[in-house]
């Protein structure tokens, strides 16, 4: 073999062997044994001066390499400083939206911090007044996972109050409305929604909930009555006009549709024609 | 236009043209800006954000480099090989030779620009970004800044060695983006005259951070235009200002 085979084969099996034993570190390193290696990553007010003109690039580069960072799932410990990465990102430029969202929802659905999310998205709504997805996403989460409706629909009411907002945020508040037990008020919004709707997906939801909203108030009410009606006539009316008859109701309630409650008369049980989507949790 | 101003442009802007190290940056500020769209997949969300950061980041930084490496070689080659006893024994007086170079350069640096924003629009619009007028306006706010940065360095080039003008032009270049800082800075000051010093200071050097409106071009966010309108009113007396202080040294200097 000649010198220049013998050098060849060298510089191959040197990378080869570096790459092999770059594999080796990196499944077994834990990156923030040595904290002090990431708590010098300079504040978002220092890399805006560092960047010099390029704070675009830099927080780019920066969002990237925390995708990427985040993902590796074998690092254990990768969210120990996740707030601090994003902090520094959104402090680059407070005006890039997926730091945000992307960030949030690594720290709600990875990390399992739903208050740290909670507080990047309001710093993004903070800094950015007119943008609306923030509370959005906010009030999603409160929604979703923490079941704090009170504080979703204080989300959503921000959300709504901002330039552009989407319609489908409008039913979110009325939906969690609906949640938090205001039939009343859910009631009216829904009418509101379904008087201005301008496509069928609104006015399909809306009459949706409005038929919900009806039936869950007047099923416990008719159950109630047929109950009186058993105890003095010791049998079920054999049908719901029976208990207007006997003067329980005035009149018997009819569903959102106009149409009558489905009554079995043997059982002494009333349903709805349509299936209930939502439920309450 | 006079015609020894004009004959000095024209030889400036061919020489620059032929000159290996500018078709090489242009070449690599080209590559780069296209290999944005590798960066881009990289990311979630936005990609098409990314690819503007990108490209237009590659463009401003090989375009400062071109500015930068011909700018400092500008005047100091014309000394250094005696070419400049030559143009001078001419019927052209050195306030000329110093304007015609740097129009020449200025012509060498919009070429430059030029080209690339020309491919560069046509690969936002490849890839589904359509024409954005935004972008036309940063890259005229960037030829301001290139015309500052290629005055800064014929300043330099015309008593200086290259070396020591790069690292001059360099300097400022990276002042010039963060003269934002002053106003915290200042707070730390106690003395009083050091306050005056740095105030001077932060009028004469030059705030490049005027021309960038990277940021707001790519997030779509609004520009303001009599921001704009002063930005180019600075430019054009910034760069009265340094090419006068040129004439001035270039007037005083003795050739041997």
């Amino acid at each position: 073999m000649t010198r220049r085979r013998w050098l060849a084969v060298a510089a191959l099996s040197g990378l080869l062997l570096a790459a092999g034993m770059q594999q080796r570190f990196d499944s077994t390193v834990d990156y923030f044994g040595e904290r002090s290696a990431f708590v010098s990553l300079p504040s978002g007010k220092t890399l805006r001066v560092l960047s010099f003109g390029y704070r675009n690039l830099a927080a780019d580069l920066l969002f990237i390499w925390s995708i990427q960072f985040y993902s590796a799932y074998n690092i254990r410990n990768r969210f120990d400083f996740i707030e601090r990465v994003y902090d520094t990102i959104t402090d680059i430029t407070p005006e890039y939206k997926e730091p945000y969202i992307i960030g949030s929802l690594i720290m709600a659905h990875e990390a399992n911090d739903l208050p740290m999310a909670l507080r990047l998205l309001e710093k993004g709504s903070r800094l950015n007044p007119d943008e609306w997805i923030f509370d959005h996403d906010a009030g999603f989460y409160c929604y979703k996972y923490l079941k704090d409706y009170a504080k979703a629909e204080e989300y959503y009411n921000r959300a709504a109050a901002k330039p552009g907002a989407p319609v489908f945020i409008k039913r979110m508040k009325a939906h969690l409305v609906y949640l938090r037990d205001d039939p009343e008020m859910a009631t009216r919004m829904w009418l509101d929604i379904l008087h201005h709707a301008e496509d069928t997906l609104t006015r399909d939801s809306a009459f949706n909930h409005l038929y919900q909203i009806k039936a869950e108030a007047d099923l416990p009410l008719l159950q109630q009555k047929i109950a009186e009606y058993r105890r003095q006539y010791r049998r079920p009316p054999a049908v719901l006009a029976d208990l207007a008859r006997a003067g329980l109701l005035r009149e018997i309630p009819r569903d959102f549709a106009g149409d009558e409650y489905i009554y079995d008369g043997a059982s002494g049980t009333v349903t709805a024609q349509r299936i209930f989507r939502w439920q309450k949790r | 236009m006079k015609p020894g101003i004009k004959g000095i442009a024209v030889n400036t802007f061919r020489e620059s043209a032929r000159n290996k190290m500018f078709y090489l940056l242009v070449f690599f500020g080209i590559l780069f800006a296209l290999s944005s769209k590798l960066v881009s997949f990289l990311t979630l969300g936005d990609a098409m954000k990314v690819l503007k950061d990108t490209g237009l980041a590659a463009i401003n930084f090989f375009c400062v480099l071109i500015a930068v490496f011909t700018g400092i070689n500008l005047v100091y080659k014309e000394i250094e090989r005696k070419t400049v006893f030559n143009i001078l024994s001419k019927p052209v007086s050195r306030d000329e030779f110093i304007v015609g170079k740097f129009l020449g350069l200025a012509l060498t640096m919009l070429t430059a620009l030029g080209a690339m924003a020309v491919i560069f629009f046509a690969f936002v619009a490849l890839n589904g970004g359509g024409f954005d007028l935004g972008i036309l306006l940063y890259f005229f706010m960037l030829y301001l800044e290139l015309l500052v940065i290629v005055a800064v360095s014929l300043l330099f080039s015309s008593f200086t060695t290259p070396i020591l003008a790069f690292i001059f032009t360099v300097s400022l270049y990276l002042i010039g983006h963060v003269m934002w800082t002053y106003n915290e800075f200042k707070n730390y000051l106690a003395i009083p005259l050091w306050r005056i010093f740095t105030q001077a200071l932060y009028y004469l050097l030059p705030n490049l951070a005027k021309f960038n409106i990277k940021n707001e071009v790519v997030l779509g966010t609004a520009l303001d235009p009599w921001s704009i309108l002063f930005s180019v009113l600075y430019a054009l007396a910034y760069v009265l200002a340094l090419l006068a202080l040129t004439v001035l040294i270039f007037r005083r200097r003795e050739f041997q």
